[in-house]
């Protein structure tokens, strides 16, 4: 597939990389991986063998405030066909409860479930409702459960500054709700999922959704954030305005406009700033092609329904992200122009430059199934 | 005036009496306009439509051409949005429900015309007028835009063809007459007297409730009595002036009984508990009461919060994929039978891929369309059924038994 760059986008994009150098050595961690063929009871035992396998919850989680950042991305209303959101496009609920258990009975003193939403400011719980969850199953699933719209202000009185630590790709820093800086530890909860502008979406993409659309969304204010959201993160795709004035600007806004280049970018940043302390892609049921329905449209290639019936967890978001992209038949040292970066650049990549992790499956160890044993190739599915 | 009658606006250009062809066998029986058409009308009814003198047991409402606004900007044919952010819809649902609250044993009938020449309304967008009504218990005075109206005299396809649906929407509701007689099904009341400076913010908030698939029950200030309240977990007082005598008791009745009132002003004078979403929660009895720290001036922020402090766990109809589309639930008195209209508003073509919840369980379901009836399975959910539906247009309706 040929790279169609200009001039102008390839100086922006070597001035990119000079901004974030890759780091000497990225860290890594293990990953584990555990076959899991259908929700209920089951997802429970796997998930608590894949927590002992990477070292125990207990050391990670207790006596900590816990905060969970899930998948719900989209609207509520939204179905693949007529399937539940959960069995194609967002984390499932008996995953978060099943985590919630786990870390409860750990030790976690706390436990946050966030996501936020681009439309409104409504509780998390309504969103649930909503998707026809009941939000109970989790909120009794361990003592001192919460959860956060964290599209917003939300139950915070300001918003919290956190800072690329080598300046960032795209953004020095961003504001965010309160509830990514009032914990100990933070967990990405994701699902196994190909992306139409990331190439995949795993526990570091999950966390583009950190950034609230009051600030970065259609309908920010221009000096301070909007009371509300109203509509989706275009400006942080497309960079046709900048975030509202109480967050940084973008480094150099002269860098391309192109998505594909500017999101992969932007979840490393976000990655970095947000330290992930514990990442678990959910790939038991899910679907091919993108991220969520809506992406049907204009794709050559059909959305399938798929059930790869995989666990994997791991405490690095890039090793862990690796390994995913890895199970999905995509080599993580790709570069953009090959799958599944052909129109983007790599996420991996990017936050391994930042210094979050590695991402060469040589330097990964890999616990439980095999990786060989359990590729399921997503793009198999045309 | 029948309740039975279904009228139709005769165009004044139809002066032959071969004209009457076009609805010999079909259930339009009565034709109105400004005056009685000069041709032998035979067993068909004519009656002029004057607003200050209506046909007897008739309630004329002006309603206006339901659609989706679409902005004819740079971005060829976007839709407008509302202050949802969604498409803006105009649509006459809840107005007709209010029109069949304020005067129930009357027949409404929705008066509004296409748009003019400056907008082309293909022929088959008819069949949604008709549904429309029909699907709330209304007829609308058919009523031809000038291109429907030549295509029939010339006879051509798409004409004819929009006109036999148009019909079949009749044929339907008319072998369907007992659901007009089924009662909103709703775990929210609205009580308001409609009239005068409430009557924006209350007819507003059934608007915009009615774009969230938020089912509410009309209650009219001058028919509230404990038995309207019956069944519901909340009401929505919605006038400035607070509610005097049985009103009053009756609304506090509500509350002590355990529901949840939401109104401008507290009816007591008890110290707030809590406060959520921006209200003030006060208990009272078994029930509290909302009350707003800001007035309410916004219908749509109004029905955003009302939803909230209802919570979306008390939602007696969930729609997936429904895009610009409008439910109505409605129920037999013994609860034993009970259907749900879909009405679409989209001109994207056929609907494939929407599903239906309801809170409780239902053993069968049956799933018509202007075309065609199929019987569908109803499927267990974690927050109770979910329907499945088959590929549709325009309308849909799902009766459900047991």
């Amino acid at each position: 597939m040929g790279i169609h760059l200009s001039r102008r986008d390839w100086l922006a994009a070597a001035a990119g990389l000079a901004v974030a150098r890759p780091a000497k050595s990225a860290p890594t961690a293990p990953v584990a991986i555990a076959r899991c063929d259908s929700y209920g009871p089951p997802v429970h035992a796997a998930l608590a063998k894949l927590f002992d396998q990477i070292g125990g919850l207990g050391k990670i989680v207790a006596g900590k405030t816990v905060a969970v950042k899930v998948n719900l991305t989209g609207g509520a209303g939204i179905r693949l066909w007529h399937e539940p959101a959960e069995l194609a496009h967002w984390t499932h609920p008996d995953v978060i409860t099943a985590t919630i258990q786990l870390m409860s009975r750990a030790g976690a003193r706390r436990i946050r479930i966030l996501e936020s939403f681009v439309q409104d400011v409504d509780p998390l719980e309504e969103h649930m409702l909503q998707a026809g969850w009941d939000p109970a199953e989790m909120l009794n699933a361990g003592s001192k459960v919460e959860m956060e719209n964290t599209g917003s202000l939300g139950y915070g009185k300001q918003y919290h500054y956190f800072a690329v630590p080598n300046g960032g790709h795209t953004f020095k820093g961003f504001r965010l709700n309160h509830s990514y800086a009032d914990c100990d530890v933070f967990v990405s909860v994701a699902k196994l999922k190909e992306h139409v502008t990331a190439g995949i979406t795993l526990a570091m993409k999950n966390c583009f959704g950190n950034t609230p659309a009051t600030i970065y969304g259609e309908g920010a204010g221009i000096d301070e954030p909007a009371r509300v959201p109203n509509g989706g993160r275009s400006m942080l795709h497309f960079g046709h305005r900048q975030p509202s004035k109480i967050a940084p600007s973008e480094n150099d806004p002269s860098s391309s406009r192109d998505d594909g280049y500017r999101v992969p970018r932007i979840v490393a940043d976000l990655v970095a700033a947000r330290p992930i302390h514990l990442s678990i892609v959910e790939g038991i049921e899910t679907m091919t092609t993108g991220e969520g329905p809506w992406v049907a449209e204009g794709r050559a290639r059909r959305i399938h329904r798929v059930k790869p019936g995989l666990l994997i967890v791991g405490t690095n978001p890039v090793t862990t992200d690796a390994v995913g992209a890895a199970v999905m038949g995509f080599d993580p040292m790709a570069d953009r122009g090959t799958a599944p970066f052909e129109t983007c650049d790599s996420t991996l990549k990017l936050a391994e430059m930042h210094g979050v992790g590695a991402r060469d499956l040589k330097n990964i160890e890999v616990i439980g199934e095999r990786i060989r044993d359990v590729v399921f190739p997503f793009r198999n599915y045309s | 005036m029948s309740a039975e009658w279904i009228p139709m606006r005769w165009p004044a250009e139809w002066t032959d009496a071969s004209r009457l062809d076009l609805i010999k066998g079909t259930p339009i029986n009565c034709l109105t306009g400004d005056a009685p058409p000069v041709i032998p009308l035979g067993d068909i009814a004519f009656t002029p439509l004057d607003s200050a003198s209506p046909p007897r047991g008739i309630v004329l409402l002006e309603g206006v051409w339901p659609h989706v606004k679409i902005t004819r900007t740079e971005a060829r044919n976007t839709a407008e949005t509302g202050p949802t952010g969604a498409p803006w819809v105009d649509s006459n649902g809840w107005r007709t429900k209010l029109a069949r609250a304020m005067e129930p044993e009357k027949t409404v009938w929705l008066v509004y015309d296409p748009p003019k020449e400056s907008e082309v309304v293909p022929p088959d967008y008819y069949p949604l007028p008709v549904a429309e009504a029909e699907a709330y218990g209304a007829h609308w005075v058919i009523s031809l835009d000038q291109n429907f109206r030549k295509g029939l005299e010339s006879g051509s396809d798409a004409a004819l063809g929009g006109w036999k649906k148009a019909i079949a929407a009749l044929e339907f509701a008319r072998k369907h007459k007992e659901w007009r007689a089924f009662e909103p099904v709703a775990a929210l009341g609205v009580v308001s007297d409609f009239e005068g400076e409430n009557e924006f913010m209350a007819g507003e908030f059934l608007n915009l409730a009615a774009r969230r698939h938020l089912a509410y029950r009309i209650v009219p200030n001058a028919k509230a009595s404990a038995a309207s309240f019956a069944g519901l977990k909340a009401i929505l007082y919605v006038d400035a002036e607070p509610p005097q005598g049985d009103l009053r008791k009756d609304l506090l009745a509500f509350v002590e009984g355990g529901g949840l009132l939401i109104a401008p002003q507290a009816l007591t004078k008890t110290e707030p508990a809590e406060s959520k979403l921006g209200y003030d929660l006060r208990a009272h009895g078994k029930g509290r009461i909302a009350t707003p720290r800001e007035e309410w001036s916004d219908p749509f922020v109004l029905a955003a919060e009302a939803h909230l402090l209802l919570s979306h766990r008390e939602d007696v109809v969930r729609i997936w994929n429904g895009g610009t589309m409008d439910s109505y639930y409605a129920a037999s008195r013994d609860g034993k039978k009970a259907v749900v209209h879909l009405v679409s508003y989209s001109r994207r073509g056929r609907l494939d891929t929407v599903t239906l919840g309801l809170p409780r369980p239902y053993a069968s379901a049956g799933f018509y369309t202007l075309e065609s009836a199929a019987r569908v399975k109803p499927v267990k959910s974690r927050l109770g059924t979910e329907v499945p539906l088959p590929p549709f247009e325009t309308y849909a309706a799902i009766e459900l038994e047991g």
